[in-house]
């Protein structure tokens, strides 16, 4: 099936009468963004679509991932408080709406299968995560460019193809239409609800592949024995200990609970959290079994390239390059992990 | 540029070789074309390592108060650092003889992505390091202020001249945009509060929600605690990952000191004297 780009517009339009869409856009000036002198977008993030919206399917990916659509920044989780005759009520919130992120990468795609690990496997799902996980269709489009930071392919990924995602658009060479195929139920019946806007045809589509290459292998075998490396001192010297890799990462999952409470009433809801903040590990009693920096970025990276590949089998970084490309210090990912790779063992041991 | 280069790293090497100092902060080659990122060395034969060119967009003021600890520091200084040092002795935060200051006169930074002027570059007041212990090459000179006022406050003229609701709109649509990722904070040398009433979790100043209220909160209160001792580097906007006008709000602040108080520049002096965070008995204010 083939998809010309000039009926978008029209399948987003229907769509976004039976469900929230969301697309990636570059918010103008007069909505916090604005393009830099070079041009670029400042800043790109997924909005929701109504008519009038103008999305930009040519951006390589966004500042800003998809995954507050399905783990929002801050989830409210449930009311409580005692009602007018004094008896204390718990309300739940359910989220109800059908979604569908529209235009995501496969980086994107790949962070959802990670984020799905986390949330609903190991023999427990969690609820909040769950609802709007069934509620959510994915569309992928293949890359028809990379970004230099982009290095997904290094990390097990192909930049041209979403198995995870629910349709997969791939771009046609000419620049003017997508191959479209349905990858799952639920992409089956938003293929068929496109029906009237596709065209019974193929064409030829677009193959990249990242530029920046990093060396991915053996790396989990090699941190296991790399926690107590003086490589990490150096490493964190430079780091902020910001949230900015955390939070533009579409992998990065942690969160906070907390609450907000007005006379009788009160909000239970849960928040991004990240690993590089001093409060997010810090205990009851004031200790803090990560008080400086070191701890907290080696946290970072072997979260990433080694600890959740020990427990799901895959690494929890997907080589999307939002880190590389914002992190305001250039501490990279893709040079830490060249550095692990040329890192000398023996010291290792000395040290522990 | 290159024989800044070369100097910084002889003398890097020097000083490190002599013991002065334990650990030089300066530039290294990033990944990309045009990319550097900041440097730790604590060997003479790393020397090397160290860059200078126009893509050193880094401030690295802040560094020397997590880096001190381990004896004194060398660090290069251009206009921007040598005022963020001076702000940190001002502030208590660190003592002059902990730094070994290399001076770097800068013609200022470029972007790498357009090749053009950095945007706090281009309203640099001080090219040439206001503090140091040896200055690395002959000094440039300053554009006259009046012309860099034109910019350094032309966005603050644009937003006053908005109406009421033009600018409550501006700016809501700026804090909507925030993520809290706090890089603003973490980069700035004024922001050294051991802990920062974001982090007093139990007082509970600053909601944990990413909404409207919380980040105009957190913004607002950034700038109320950085107000009057902002020495203007432009970390914070550079920083920001959303590309938030942060210089917006910080200039409102200075351009407002400066006509009520004649306040001045920051950071020129590491003495401690600030407009509103300083007791004077002999005060104009008749309840002081
Ligand atoms: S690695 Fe970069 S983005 Fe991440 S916490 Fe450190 S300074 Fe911030
Ligand atoms: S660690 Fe960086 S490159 Fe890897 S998935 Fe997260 S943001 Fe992308
Ligand atoms: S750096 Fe930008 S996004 Fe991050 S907290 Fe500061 S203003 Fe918000
Ligand atoms: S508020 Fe911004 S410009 Fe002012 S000193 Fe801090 S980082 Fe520099």
């Amino acid at each position: 099936m083939l998809l010309k780009k000039e009926r978008l517009n029209d399948i987003l339009t229907d769509m976004a009468k039976q469900a929230r869409v969301y697309v990636p856009v570059s918010p103008d000036a007069n909505d916090g963004g604005g393009v830099g002198k070079s041009g670029k977008a400042k800043m790109t993030r997924f909005e929701l679509y109504s008519p009038g919206t103008a999305p930009n399917f040519d951006l390589v990916n966004t500042t800003m991932p998809p995954k507050d659509m399905l783990f929002p920044q801050t989830q409210k989780m449930y009311r409580y408080g005692f009602d007018t005759e004094g008896n204390a009520y718990i309300d739940i919130i359910h989220d109800s709406d059908e979604v569908v992120i529209f235009g995501m990468r496969s980086c994107d795609a790949r962070s959802i299968e990670c984020m799905d690990d986390v949330f609903l496997s190991m023999g427990y799902d969690d609820e909040f995560y769950k609802q709007r996980r069934e509620k959510l269709a994915t569309v992928a489009i293949g890359c028809a460019s990379v970004a230099e930071t982009c290095f997904c392919d290094s990390m097990g990924l192909d930049p041209n193809a979403a198995p995870g995602a629910d349709v997969q658009l791939s771009p046609g060479v000419d620049g003017q239409s997508y191959v479209v195929v349905a990858q799952s139920e639920k992409g089956q019946a938003l293929v068929a609800s496109w029906q009237p806007y596709l065209e019974d045809s193929t064409a030829e589509t677009t193959q990249v592949s990242c530029a920046l290459k990093v060396n991915g292998d053996g790396l989990k075998d090699k941190l296991e024995q790399m926690f107590d490396h003086p490589i990490w001192e150096q490493l964190s010297k430079k780091c902020l200990t910001c949230g900015t890799c955390t939070y533009v990462c579409p992998t990065c999952h942690c969160f906070d609970i907390s609450q907000e409470n007005k006379m009788k009433d009160g909000e239970r809801f849960r928040c991004w959290d990240s690993c590089m903040f001093s409060a997010y590990s810090e205990m009851a009693g004031n200790h803090n079994p990560r008080p400086t920096k070191m701890p907290r970025v080696r946290q970072r990276f072997m979260h990433k390239l080694c600890f959740f590949e020990d427990r799901y089998g895959k690494t929890l970084c997907v080589g999307c390059g939002r880190c590389v490309e914002k992190c305001p210090v250039a501490l990279d990912i893709t040079m830490l992990i060249d550095d692990i790779q040329a890192a000398d063992l023996s010291k290792a041991e000395e040290v522990a | 540029m290159t024989a800044i280069q070369e100097s910084i790293q002889k003398r890097a090497a020097e000083l490190l070789e002599s013991g002065e100092v334990t650990q030089v902060i300066a530039w290294t080659n990033g990944r990309f074309t045009n990319q550097t990122s900041p440097l730790f060395i604590q060997n003479a034969a790393d020397a090397g390592k160290i860059v200078f060119n126009e893509y050193c967009v880094n401030t690295l003021a802040k560094y020397v108060l997590n880096e001190k600890i381990a004896g004194k520091v060398g660090v290069c200084v251009r206009g921007c650092e040598a005022r963020g040092i001076n702000r940190m002795i001002a502030d208590n935060q660190l003592k002059r003889e902990e730094v070994y200051l290399l001076g770097i006169p800068c013609e200022g930074m470029k972007d790498r992505e357009t090749g053009e002027a950095l945007d706090k570059c281009l309203t640099c007041t001080h090219k040439n390091p206001v503090v140091y212990d040896e200055l690395l090459g002959a000094e440039v000179t300053d554009t006259v202020s009046e012309e860099i006022d034109k910019v350094r406050f032309a966005q603050i003229e644009a937003i006053e001249g908005m109406s009421r609701e033009e600018r409550l709109e501006y700016f809501n649509n700026v804090f909507n945009s925030c993520i809290r990722c706090y890089a603003c904070r973490e980069v700035c040398p004024v922001c050294t509060c051991r802990e920062c009433f974001v982090d007093q979790l139990r007082a509970g100043w600053q909601g944990k929600q990413n909404n409207l209220n919380e980040n105009r909160f957190y913004n607002l209160i950034r700038v109320f605690h950085i107000g009057d001792r902002c020495v203007e580097c432009g970390e914070c906007a550079r920083a920001c990952p959303m590309g938030l006008p942060l210089m917006e709000l910080n200039r409102k602040w200075i351009r407002d000191l400066d006509e009520l108080f004649a306040a001045g520049e920051e950071g020129l002096s590491d003495e401690l004297d600030n407009t509103l965070g300083r007791y004077k008995t002999d005060d104009i204010e008749e309840f002081m």
